[in-house]
């Protein structure tokens, strides 16, 4: 194979997976806490759940279930055990991961006479079939192309936009122009510099549907009666530098590169094809991120200033700061030291070629530090009240 | 290094520290045209802005050769940028734009 390659899990469906979990699912509310019994008693097992369940309608409805449904498809998960409270959108979410032809199982509180211990003994003997069975892949090598990166900043400081955000870009950008595919979200931070996003916008519907979700962001903070200095950017942020959110935003595209932006999706949403999108979403890291995994993308690129130790329990997430203090202080939180470059020692050039190396080292199977101490949560966002 | 702050484009009216300034230290700032040098008026933290001019009362404040929003209060040449002299111009409640 030429040009740059990592080790992967082919998958049935013919994508391609960075790790390959067994995964167990909980789609209810009811059946969270039994999810997290079945995944202590097989060390190993990732474990997604929700707190919600039927009272969930319209578009909040239809996100928790395409979300958590991704989260079972996604390509690095290699088997899946779906648990829920009663049959209907167990027997949906299991139907739509079996299209991978992934192997997934299901579970229902129901059919285990309502006994959570019940339920989770039975959970337990599949998940560790599942784990035995998993542990027979083998990685096989895989083009750049086939890697899908997802970016992230959180805890940001100016560090961020001048160092470890334009890194990250620098990635993203040999990774579109090898074929492969990207997306970020956060579209508050897009504000104060959306005039840039627009420009790049691959048609004029494009540069439209950026607008309109600013302004959509920008009208919920003010009808909230939200001044967004002190919420975003926040009393961290501002401590470290930050001001208003047009500085924080126009360090925070930085973290796309220059590519063309293809289109914008929504949260949990897959992408239409190759190259760069936005995903219209909070701000938050762990709603940001899950909606980024959710959308497929099979690995992170999370920039902070000061520090931030949330990442995804599916997608390895590469922590990343050009902060000297905190690459200093936070050697087993940051996977990537940019101080170098603050302190220009180096390129930004030579960084960004160590950087990919990183990458396609973790999509191998190099641990990172947020999996290494299990600080990985998935989790969906909520659009609205609930029956 | 020999140089203490940076500006990020051309343009740009403000520079961000790479190290903690003390006030009446003399701060090298990068820019595109060449490295100056600036007064630091008072204590600036980490990363934090040092205004590269005299700054009046509701100028655009520009950093990556953006508008970041403008200043409050007048800021002599030298001075700390942040939130106590500078606010956006974004996402402001009806009628409360300053």
């Amino acid at each position: 194979m030429t040009g740059p390659a990592f080790d992967g899990f082919r998958r049935p469906d013919g994508t391609v997976g960075v790790r390959n979990h067994v995964l167990i699912l909980s789609v209810t509310g009811l059946t969270g806490p039994t999810a997290r019994r079945i995944g202590r008693a097989v060390p190993g097992a990732r474990v997604v759940t929700t707190p919600y369940g039927s009272g969930l309608v319209g578009d909040d409805a239809a996100l928790q279930r395409r979300a958590l449904t991704a989260f079972g498809a996604h390509p690095n998960v290699g088997a899946v055990l779906v648990i829920g409270a009663s049959p209907p959108l167990v027997d949906e979410v299991v139907a739509s991961i079996a299209l991978t032809a992934k192997p997934v199982e299901a579970l229902i509180l129901d059919d285990c006479d309502h006994d959570a211990l019940t339920l989770t003994e039975r959970g337990t003997r599949i998940a560790a079939r599942m784990m035995r069975e998993a542990s027979r892949a083998r990685r096989v090598p895989v083009p750049l192309a086939e890697l899908f990166l997802g970016m992230e900043c959180g805890r940001s400081d100016p560090s961020s936009g001048l160092v470890a955000n334009p890194l990250v870009g620098a990635v993203v950008d040999a990774l579109i122009d090898a074929g492969g595919r990207a997306v970020f979200g956060e579209t508050i931070e897009w504000l104060g510099a959306e005039h840039l996003l627009t420009a790049r916008a691959a048609n004029p519907e494009v540069a439209r549907a950026i607008e309109a979700a600013v302004l959509r962001r920008e009208r919920t903070a003010i009808d909230a009666g939200l001044d967004l200095l002190g919420n975003n950017p926040g009393p961290t942020n501002i401590a470290a530098g930050l001001t208003t959110i047009e500085e924080k935003s126009l360090g925070a595209i930085a973290k796309g590169g220059r590519s063309p932006i293809r289109g914008v999706v929504g949260i949990a949403e897959p992408l239409p094809g190759p190259g760069l999108y936005l995903m219209d979403a909070p701000a938050y890291a762990p709603e940001s991120v899950g909606g980024l995994v959710a959308s497929g993308a099979q690995l992170v690129l999370f920039t902070t200033g000061v520090g931030n130790s949330f990442v995804s329990g599916l997608a390895p997430t590469i922590k990343i700061s050009g902060n000297p203090v905190a690459t200093r202080r936070l050697r087993e939180q940051l996977d990537f030291d940019a101080s170098d470059v603050f302190a220009r020692r180096a390129s930004l050039a030579d960084a960004a070629a160590r950087l990919q190396a990183l990458v396609l080292e973790v999509a191998s199977g190099t641990l990172t530090w947020g999996e290494i101490l299990d600080e990985g949560e998935d989790v969906v966002s909520r659009l609205g009240p609930a029956l | 290094m020999n140089w203490q702050a940076t500006t990020l484009a051309a343009g740009d009216n403000v520079a961000t520290v790479l190290q903690p300034i003390a006030a009446g230290e003399t701060v090298a700032v990068w820019t595109a045209a060449g490295v100056i040098a600036i007064t630091a008026l008072e204590p600036v933290a980490l990363c934090h802005k040092i205004a590269l001019a005299d700054l009046a009362a509701g100028t655009a404040v520009i950093k990556y050769g953006q508008c970041i929003g403008q200043t409050t209060a007048p800021v002599r040449q030298g001075g700390w940028v942040h939130v106590h002299n500078l606010r956006s111009r974004r996402a402001q409640a009806a009628g409360g734009a300053t």
